[in-house]
């Protein structure tokens, strides 16, 4: 698995990606076939389904890839989107923070909110160790489940457990598909949740702010489209909470995550390895008889 | 003093970031029907607020991302006391997120091109369990903010 040690490193490794139009042109095809498709609602059972155009042009830009008679895409330009990707990030984030300094009245009002739902940051660790646990992951758990695995995490890994460590051999697993799955993802499950769970709009526009850029605005741009209304509010607020969830999140991580999740890890690992030995002794004899 | 920065990175980041305002535009306007020249504006100061908070990274000594120096410049010029907030604030809002992300998911779905094979090996498991970190994250903040929220009376 690639493994990127800094990110900024990969940033400064452009290797003139600018000049790649045939690059750019692909992905300007992308997004206007996604653009012109739209947003559409699917009514499945009652639930509404948010699809966004950040799902097609993705799924576009994969099939590029493997398109054989698409010669100019290939493990070069995969390369120069990387690097490309993280410079987006910028304006991205920028458009987030200057919702959040627009709106600053409504935002200092839910202050409290604000700050104490940064906690529900730890949920990853009770709804995902367990999960991981059952899977199979070891020690790679404690690296996946501890946080939702970004940049500000990622030093604190690396330092703390060692390059080569299956701790962090699990944080960059959750890393790498979070940075590409985790965005349409969250999209769709922001508009199901809304449906099937009726919190009150704030609570999840605050909620969408969990400290990757991305993420958060595929996350309010799916609600603003269920709560138009409120879209102003929505994105102010996870706004701002990604800005604090970015800027607490590796004290967070060291001194509140880390510790917890390796206290759930012991408590839990010795009662789950017996539920899934078992179930590997099962499966060992079968391969044996065979 | 050597900021490690050369001219040839931040011209290279200011093309990516032009050709980005423009696919952003064209998208916006695709998707929105918003005037192509004030969504181009509003690239332009998403992206100008970027390159100054990359900047600013490489030359303070501080090992901080340039990502937070990018969302606090951002806050701060739309803050109402600030003098270019009301310019700022219109021409921003007429770049929407959806168009910003439809592009980087464009970029990051070639970027996954070569890690295709890597997402085999680590297959289904990795991305269930990637799938309930996200949920876990999202929903107990999402819980949270609404006990907070219908306690100090905001909703």
């Amino acid at each position: 698995m690639p493994v990127k040690t800094k990110y900024n490193s990969e940033m400064d490794d452009l290797n003139g990606a600018c000049k790649d139009y045939k690059l750019h042109l692909t992905v300007l095809l992308c997004i206007v076939i996604a653009e012109y498709i739209g947003v559409i609602s699917l009514d499945l059972a009652g639930i509404s389904i948010v699809l966004m155009p950040l799902l097609y042009s993705l799924v576009l830009a994969i099939a590029f890839y493997i398109a054989k008679p698409i010669t100019w895409i290939s493990e070069d330009q995969s390369e120069k989107s990387t690097a490309i990707m993280m410079l987006l990030i910028g304006p991205l984030l920028a458009k987030l923070a200057i919702a959040s300094g627009q709106n600053i009245g409504i935002i200092f009002n839910a202050g409290p909110a604000i700050l104490l739902q940064e906690v529900g940051n730890l949920g990853t660790i009770f709804a995902a160790m367990p999960i991981a646990l059952l899977l199979g992951f070891k020690r790679e758990a404690i690296g996946m489940t501890s946080s939702i695995c970004r940049e500000p995490q990622m030093a604190v890994v690396i330092d703390k457990f060692g390059f080569a460590s299956p701790e962090t051999k699990g944080f960059f697993t959750v890393f790498l598909i979070g940075t590409v799955l985790g965005t349409p993802f969250i999209s769709l499950l922001t508009s199901v949740l809304a449906y099937l769970i009726p919190l009150h709009p704030f609570a999840y526009g605050m909620a969408c702010g969990i400290g990757s850029a991305s993420m958060n605005a595929a996350a309010v741009a799916s609600l603003a489209t269920i709560y138009p209304q409120y879209a102003v509010e929505m994105e102010a607020f996870s706004g701002m909470a990604n800005l604090i969830a970015m800027v607490t999140g590796m004290y967070v991580y060291i001194f509140v995550a880390l510790p917890l999740t390796e206290r759930l890890y012991n408590l839990l690992e010795p009662i789950i390895s017996k539920i899934t030995d078992k179930k590997l002794k099962i499966e060992g004899e079968t391969v044996n008889e065979l | 003093m050597n900021f490690n920065l050369s001219i040839s990175t931040i011209i290279e980041w200011i093309g990516i970031l032009l050709i980005f305002s423009i696919m952003t535009a064209i998208g916006n306007y695709v998707g929105f029907q918003y005037p192509l020249q004030e969504a181009l504006i509003g690239m332009f100061i998403l992206c100008f607020i970027s390159l100054l908070g990359l900047i600013i990274e490489k030359i303070l000594p501080w090992n901080v991302p340039s990502i937070l120096y990018i969302s606090i410049i951002g806050l701060l010029i739309a803050l109402p006391w600030s003098p270019v907030s009301a310019p700022v604030i219109y021409y921003t809002s007429k770049v929407d997120l959806i168009s910003i992300t439809a592009i980087l998911l464009a970029y990051a779905g070639i970027a996954m091109g070569k890690d295709l094979k890597d997402f085999k090996k680590v297959g289904i498991k990795g991305i269930i369990v990637t799938c309930f970190v996200i949920f876990g994250t999202y929903f107990a903040s999402a819980l949270i903010a609404q006990v907070v929220l219908s306690y100090t009376g905001m909703i």
